[in-house]
């Protein structure tokens, strides 16, 4: 952090937030809101006159609350830059009946009472997002005792009262009767791998190897703390993990396995008695502690929100930033130009956050030296003759890829290529056919359903494949040997969002016997929310089968990973049992009912041209 | 323990009964049995035991007669604080309709459930009842709505 800010080309914005971020890859606009800290960080030279005259005691945040700081103080003592901040929440305010004494008190009058936040612009090419995550509160978890009883502490708690920076100067105490203790329980997995509604289903991955780091520290600082470690599996996968894990149970660290059910206090010493069934040894222990550990988990930033709309970023299931691909692109976002780093994309220790922030680092400084970005050549292009300025695209682009036009000024919709990512979503929604995708174009796809339905289309399944799931998902099929019907035929778009309403009409009308679109699940979505659109689309599109008396059933809808192989074999064989149901007279009827509905569509614009003509 | 060993018509049927799969995804952490209240005082009762041996499809020791399912007060607690929704006091539930339906039922149980379609209380009221509830400034029980209680068990 002191490196970064020293560096000469490395501008540290701290306490400042982001507003608004426009553009797209290489051309980023970017608003900081600066807040005001009504200190001079340039003239302040971080004497502590001003914190030794400040009547305010609140409780210190970096401290986890075991100690206070006044209302003019410093975050921490490696804060970037060394200088003040004064907390206006806390601040009595420059009225000279109240207070002022800071002001009186700072030698170099750096104290400004009267700073307004500021407004920052600038334009950047590419972004990293390093959030960070957040703290599990194990509040819920009632039977441990959290909130009932003052020895009971988080792994956090723990690691400031162990650091000699700390709000005991590293001595070890327990909040109770400040005396060191002489036996530690940690209970492990607290908030993590519950899919009970308690917590989090995922494992945070740090605890375990912090539990042990933790045991060390206490037996180096006190080798006669008993300590008891309650667990469910330790995952020291990591290098030199076994190791640490291993000096830890040399040095007599005592790993029990079993969840305890439920912590109480001794209401006279305030020790703390755990039950737990000890499942290895097959009976229930009682064991009796000065101190509980709760060995918490690690959760999203609880703000990631404001992150996730200003980039229109993914998420997982699980609150954190979604990578464009979990292998091969794990450091790249969704959006191109902005990568993540550390924990905002995933939990991960200090290692795996240097190595991801390096990578982030690499891949930005790629497209920044590179000076121009080449982009995939499946972009989208508007026709302006066709045009109805009816929005539908810029609505639906996961990008923001397209901005809006407005009729009155004759601005048509336009469509920035470097922030277009080639999903298609725009060209199947858009109701005049303006929008053209290339290398997926109508034409194109039109012609694929033509080969492939040109002779005994009633035993062919006509299947719509995305490129990042569904139609990795039949490779995987095919890698596994996987047997399923010859009858399948696939075409390829890159997004399911790219299946026009047209496609599937003219599939049935030249006899398809079954439709079937598939893509990516909704949390792997490579387009953001493309899948969405799809849905949408497809339910509309049941409705007006229906309208017309065709089975809706006729048309499916499936989610296929890249991963299941054996869900698209099994689909296949589904959907053969489907096309068996359905007969000649069914599919004739359909093409009959569709020969009279769809009439050629012709826009008004062409209409026009025409009467000019 | 080999495979060939695991009983999986009786997992399929427990499913059944159970009509899920959730205590599939237990992973022995013995949340359960520390919470549970009668693991404590019966040490011949652990429903983390009992999960596993559900896992294995070990019926006749779960569905037979002196099986530790009865131990089992319907508490919910293991419910409460299972970190994988196993729901153990639901496979108990279902361990138990099993062992009645086959009739390895213990005969107490049994009395017990008949005592309730008969007079819609598990224990019998007898005049000792009304005097203790006297004495302790109660009101006297009321009748149990029996007919009602009989057209719900017939459904």
């Amino acid at each position: 952090m002191m490196d970064a800010g020293r560096h000469p080309r490395i501008k540290l914005l701290t306490y400042s937030e982001i507003e608004e971020i426009s553009g797209f890859v290489g051309n980023f606009h970017v608003k900081v809101r600066q807040k005001a800290r009504y200190v001079l960080a340039g003239d302040c030279t971080a004497c502590g006159e001003c914190e030794k005259v400040c009547p305010i005691v609140v409780p210190d945040e970096y401290q986890q609350g075991f100690s206070s700081r006044r209302a003019i103080y410093i975050p921490f003592p490696q804060a970037v830059p060394s200088a003040y901040i004064l907390d206006s929440r806390n601040c009595l305010g420059n009225n000279p009946l109240a207070c002022g004494k800071c002001l009186e008190a700072c030698d170099k009058k750096c104290i400004d009472y009267d700073m307004r936040d500021e407004m920052l612009e600038f334009n950047v090419g590419t972004v990293i997002v390093a959030t960070g995550m957040d703290v599990y509160d194990p509040s819920e978890y009632d039977e441990y005792g959290y909130r009932s009883f003052q020895n009971v502490i988080t792994s956090m708690e723990f690691e400031r009262l162990i650091c000699a920076g700390g709000p005991t100067g590293g001595h070890f105490v327990r909040p109770t009767d400040r005396k060191s203790p002489k036996s530690v329980a940690f209970i492990q997995c607290v908030g993590s791998r519950s899919t009970n509604g308690r917590g989090n289903p995922y494992c945070s991955n740090i605890c375990c190897m912090n539990t042990v780091k933790d045991t060390l520290l206490l037996h180096d600082h006190y080798p006669d703390v008993q300590c008891k470690v309650f667990y469910l599996d330790i995952r020291a996968f990591g290098k030199g993990f076994e190791d640490l894990y291993r000096r830890s149970k040399e040095a007599g660290v005592q790993y029990i396995r079993g969840l305890p059910g439920e912590v109480t206090e001794h209401p006279e010493t305030g020790n703390l008695v755990l039950t737990v069934e000890n499942t290895l040894a097959g009976r229930i222990e009682r064991h009796e502690a000065e101190m509980v550990v709760l060995s918490v988990g690690v959760i999203p930033r609880q703000d990631s929100e404001v992150v996730h709309k200003l980039l229109t970023l993914s998420r997982t299931s699980d609150g954190f930033f979604l990578e464009a691909h979990p292998k091969l692109k794990p450091v790249d976002a969704p959006t191109q130009g902005v990568y993540f780093a550390g924990c905002a994309e995933s939990p991960k220790d200090i290692k795996d956050s240097v190595t991801q922030a390096g990578a982030a680092a690499a891949r930005a400084s790629i497209l920044l030296n590179a000076g121009k970005v080449r982009i995939e050549a499946i972009t989208s292009s508007l026709d302006e003759e066709l045009c109805n300025f009816c929005n539908r695209c810029a609505r639906v682009c996961p990008f923001h890829a397209i901005t809006f036009g407005d009729k009155k000024l004759a601005l048509y919709p336009r469509i920035i290529e470097a922030a277009c990512m080639g999903c298609g979503t725009c060209s199947a929604e858009c109701p005049t056919d303006t929008i053209s995708m290339r290398h997926f174009s109508d034409a194109q796809i039109t012609a694929q359903i033509d080969a492939l339905l040109a002779s005994n289309p009633q035993e062919k399944i006509l299947t719509f494949a995305c490129n990042w799931c569904s139609y990795a998902g039949g490779d995987n099929a095919g890698i596994s040997r996987l047997q399923y019907p010859p009858s399948v035929r696939l075409i390829r778009t890159m997004c399911s969002g790219r299946v026009d309403e047209d496609f599937i009409l003219h599939g049935f009308k030249l006899g398809a016997p079954i439709i079937l679109i598939s893509g990516c699940h909704f949390a792997d979505c490579h387009y953001i929310n493309a899948v969405t659109w799809t849905q949408q689309r497809v339910e509309k599109l049941w409705t007006k089968l229906d309208k017309l008396g065709i089975r809706p059933e006729r048309l499916q809808l499936e989610w296929i990973s890249a991963a299941e192989g054996a869900k698209f074999a099994r689909v296949m064989r589904e959907l053969e049992e489907l096309r068996k149901q359905v007969t000649k007279e069914e599919i004739a009827e359909t093409v009959k009912v569709l020969a009279r509905d769809t009439k050629p569509k012709i826009t008004r614009k062409q209409v026009d041209a025409v009467v000019e003509l | 323990m080999d495979r060939a060993s695991v009983n999986f018509a009786f997992r399929k049927k427990l499913n059944q009964v159970l009509g899920g799969e959730h205590h599939n995804y237990c992973y022995q952490c013995a949340a359960c049995v520390a919470s549970c209240p009668a693991a404590r005082y019966a040490t011949d009762f652990n429903p983390r035991m009992i999960m596993q041996m559900a896992l294995y499809g070990f019926g006749e020791r779960l569905t037979g007669q002196d099986s530790p399912i009865w131990l089992c007060t319907n508490c919910y607690t293991c419910y409460e604080r299972c970190p994988q929704d196993v729901r153990p006091v639901e496979v108990i539930i279902a361990l138990k309709n099993m062992a009645a339906q086959q009739g390895t039922a213990p005969e107490s149980v049994i009395k017990y459930a008949e005592a309730v379609l008969e007079t819609g209380r598990t224990t019998p009221v007898t005049a000792v009842v009304d005097r203790r509830r006297q004495e302790l400034g109660l009101e006297p029980l009321q009748k149990m709505p029996i007919e009602e209680i009989r057209r719900l068990t017939e459904e």
